[in-house]
């Protein structure tokens, strides 16, 4: 417990200025700063800049679908950037941001100068450049980009049928964004467990830590096996293995099963620090404390240990035996369980409280409002019959988006314009971000409730046109789409303004009478470097 | 502006979008016609489902916009400060624990129903390929590929399905019917369909560039047409 003692020693960070050299200006502060916060804020643009490159995908897609038979694109240019939208919008925009903003809040929620291992944060940061390159790169080859979905399932993924280099890049920038995940958790679960502020016991830390840790403990034990199912698929692209190889004694559906049991838990790595966030913010901004924290910190863990005993649930269409089907088809219906403690939680915190409808807080109500639907349908989708009855139609599309657009994308949006201005020093506009809330709101359920019908009449997904009977609901999706497409331009133009022009930001913009803050509204915004000239002492 | 008004126009014209894009949408479908036992047996678990959870999903979103209508920050009214109740977190643990349990029974006993193939009239196999699909028929000795599958109404017919090159997914919404092909693997199916007619389905897992264009087709037709087509069939072989 060194790190803990050095943590506690009460030191100006005056005196601690030779040893870490701020002077730095310009663009290399950026690239060789090992400064928690500023890789956080790294994390974020990196995010975004992702974020935008796989919601203009989705724009394109829209727009092909929009009616029947169109050309907006040729087939296999669809399922290019088909593939690169769900990659890019779980392994880069995502789980980074969500690493981001966590890099930010969490060393300071808990007191502590910096992440435990500075410079290895720094190492998972820049892991995700070349992670990213090579996807990007991999658009502008003539063979083109992986387009195998972002599942990836083999045969279709072997050398015989994407024979293109895209499909190896695709590859070997999940392995390096992978490594940077794995990393990452060691550095948070280090940081979490050792770092803590004298007095901070572990159930005194804010609900978004507890999330961050048990997210981190999830990537832990879940991303080596992604490693190992991606090193098996380049060995048989590259060097004739066979491991997802019928014809030579492998078995593709054994992909399924690792790729699963790594992409299940990941809906919770995806999910979870939002969660804690959403948790964060409700209590400040309903002047309550949150409700039940201690069933709240059991009701994550249960969800991050049942979590890995789920993944068959995408697999009931593979012939899988009977017995496996019905223990995972339990098991997905058990974590409704802990998952609607949480959202009962949430619903106790804001009842009798006193309301302030900031922009976080819209956003956060709105995660709740769309998460309660994404885990309703995931009940349904728990019952074998009827889940292989929709499995692969739209009504999937629909589910995941309203639990990771609805869930995971409302949760970051509230989160960030939380702690804008903390990480900026800026305020934002408020109006802008109310409009852009309910752009999002409306535009949201417009393009995704009628997947749930489009999928339930039989209208399977990835498919780059479709038979003239979906017409109708695909119209309004697509409408729905171009609302939500406006609501994130304005987003965007918001936060550069702000960052351009916004009116400086007190410590703590949402301070209203004695409520309990966290410590980082307790610092300047931003906060200064090694973020506490005296480690606080928690009592 | 008082919030009620600002919000509910627009929960409104949400609403009708989607009770529009509903009855718009095309008769046929599995959901208003199951065609099978196995489609009815469904249908019937859907509406379990949604009887069951419709009680949470009503009570969680209304607790919600009735604390967002009645809690907003007013002058000299200042926030609860009650966070713990014990009984509460229990009972909401404990009920939702109970209907996934009662939800499960209706559920295993329809997945056993699928999955148990009864003594068969037709038997046939099922091959995918990059993109079509090709039926045999054992029995008769008759083999085809990228034209519509023909079956006799009301008689069972077990489906062997495999694929030739990746995975494929044979998915015929009316039947109640999805099932993967997989290279080196044989799945099988069950199906007996009640109506004479032509049914449309397509491949559900993605195979390759043209996987939207990989359509099944089920022409249902009376046993007596059957026979005569099946003999035509062995003929041109």
């Amino acid at each position: 417990m060194e790190a803990g003692t050095i943590a506690a020693r009460p030191i100006s960070t005056h005196e601690t200025a030779p040893a870490h050299p701020k002077a730095r200006t310009g663009i290399l502060k950026w690239l060789l700063t090992t400064d928690h916060k500023l890789i956080g804020v790294m994390y974020i643009w990196l995010a975004f800049f992702f974020f935008a490159v796989a919601g203009i995908f989705a724009m394109v897609m829209r727009a092909q679908l929009s009616a029947p038979g169109l050309h907006v694109v040729a087939p296999e240019v669809y399922n290019q950037i088909m593939s690169l939208h769900g990659t890019f919008m779980v392994f880069f925009f995502t789980i980074p941001i969500m690493a981001g903003i966590a890099n930010y809040v969490v060393p300071i929620q808990i007191g502590a100068r910096d992440m435990a291992f500075p410079r290895l944060n720094a190492v998972s940061f820049w892991l995700l450049i070349p992670a990213g390159l090579f996807m990007l790169v991999s658009l502008f080859l003539k063979s083109g980009s992986a387009a195998a979905g972002w599942t990836s399932y083999p045969p279709l993924t072997s050398r015989q049928f994407s024979p293109g280099a895209g499909m190896d890049l695709w590859i070997l920038g999940l392995h390096l964004a992978g490594a940077s995940s794995i990393l990452g958790g060691i550095n948070f679960v280090v940081t979490v467990l050792n770092l803590r502020a004298p007095g901070m016991s572990m159930l005194k830390m804010p609900m978004f830590c507890w999330n961050v840790i048990i997210t981190q403990t999830i990537i832990l034990f879940a991303t080596p096996v992604l490693a190992g199912a991606l090193t098996m698929l380049l060995t048989d692209r590259m060097f004739g293995t066979a491991f997802f190889q019928a014809q030579a004694g492998g078995d593709p559906v054994l992909w399924q099963h690792l790729f699963w049991f790594y992409s299940h838990p990941a809906v919770y790595i995806m999910v979870l620090p939002g969660m804690g966030m959403v948790s964060q913010i409700l209590p400040a901004f309903s002047g309550k404390h949150l409700f039940g924290y201690k069933g709240m910190v059991l009701a994550t863990a249960g969800i991050g240990f049942i979590g890995y005993m789920v993944w068959g649930h995408h697999m009931f269409a593979t012939g899988m035996s009977p017995g496996l089907r019905q223990f995972f088809s339990f098991a997905s219906m058990v974590i409704a369980v802990p998952t609607g403690i949480k959202i009962w939680s949430w619903l106790a915190t804001i009842w009798g409280g006193s309301i302030r409808f900031k922009t976080p807080m819209l956003f956060a109500l709105g995660f709740i409002a769309l998460f309660i639907i994404g885990g309703i349908t995931g009940v349904w989708l728990a019952l074998v019959p009827f889940d292989v009855q929709v499995h692969d139609t739209y009504f999937v599309v629909a589910h995941l988006h309203y639990v990771l657009f609805g869930g995971s994308l409302m949760s970051i949006m509230a989160g960030i314009y939380y702690w804008f201005p903390k990480m900026s020093g800026k305020l934002y506009n408020e109006v802008a971000g109310k409009v852009h809330f309910w752009l999002t709101f409306i535009g949201m359920n417009l393009t995704f409730m009628p997947m749930h019908l489009m999928g339930m009449l039989g209208m399977p997904r990835r498919i780059y046109t479709y038979r003239p009977e979906f017409a109708g609901l695909n119209h309004i999706a697509s409408l729905g789409a171009a609302i939500l497409g406006l609501g994130m331009l304005i987003f965007a133009l918001n936060m550069l303004l702000s960052l351009w022009r916004g009116r400086p930001s007190p410590p703590d913009p949402w301070a209203h009478e004695d409520q309990n803050r966290t410590l980082e509204w307790t610092v300047s915004s931003p906060p200064p470097p090694e973020n506490f000239h005296t480690i606080p002492v928690m009592r | 502006m008082n919030p009620r008004c600002r919000w509910t126009p627009l929960l409104l014209f949400g609403l009708g979008l989607v009770a529009a894009a509903f009855l718009a949408s095309p008769a046929g479908a599995w959901l208003l016609h199951p065609v099978t036992p196995v489609a009815r047996d469904v249908r019937a678990l859907f509406y379990k489902a949604v009887a069951i959870t419709a009680f949470f999903f009503i009570l969680a979103e209304g607790i919600l916009l009735v604390a967002v209508l009645r809690f907003r920050a007013r002058p000299g009214v200042p926030p609860a400060k009650w966070h713990e109740n014990v009984r509460l977190e229990l009972v909401w643990t404990a009920i939702p624990a109970l209907a996934m349990v009662i939800l499960s029974g209706p559920a295993f006993t329809t997945e056993k129903y699928m999955e148990t193939i009864p003594k068969s009239d037709v038997q046939i196999e099922v091959v995918g390929h990059q993109w079509f699909w090709e039926y045999r028929y054992p029995q008769y000795g008759v083999i085809f590929a990228n034209e519509p599958l023909v079956i006799p109404v009301g008689k069972t017919v077990a489906a062997n399905v495999t694929s030739i090159d990746v995975v494929h997914s044979w998915f015929v919404p009316d039947f109640g019917i999805k099932m993967d092909a997989n290279p080196g693997r044989i799945n099988h199916v069950w199906f007996n369909v009640e109506r004479t007619g032509t049914y449309q389905g397509q491949c559900a897992e993605l195979c390759g560039v043209l996987h939207a264009q990989m359509f099944i087709t089920v022409n249902v037709v009376t046993p007596e047409e059957f026979d005569r087509w099946i003999e035509q069939k062995k003929k041109g072989v």
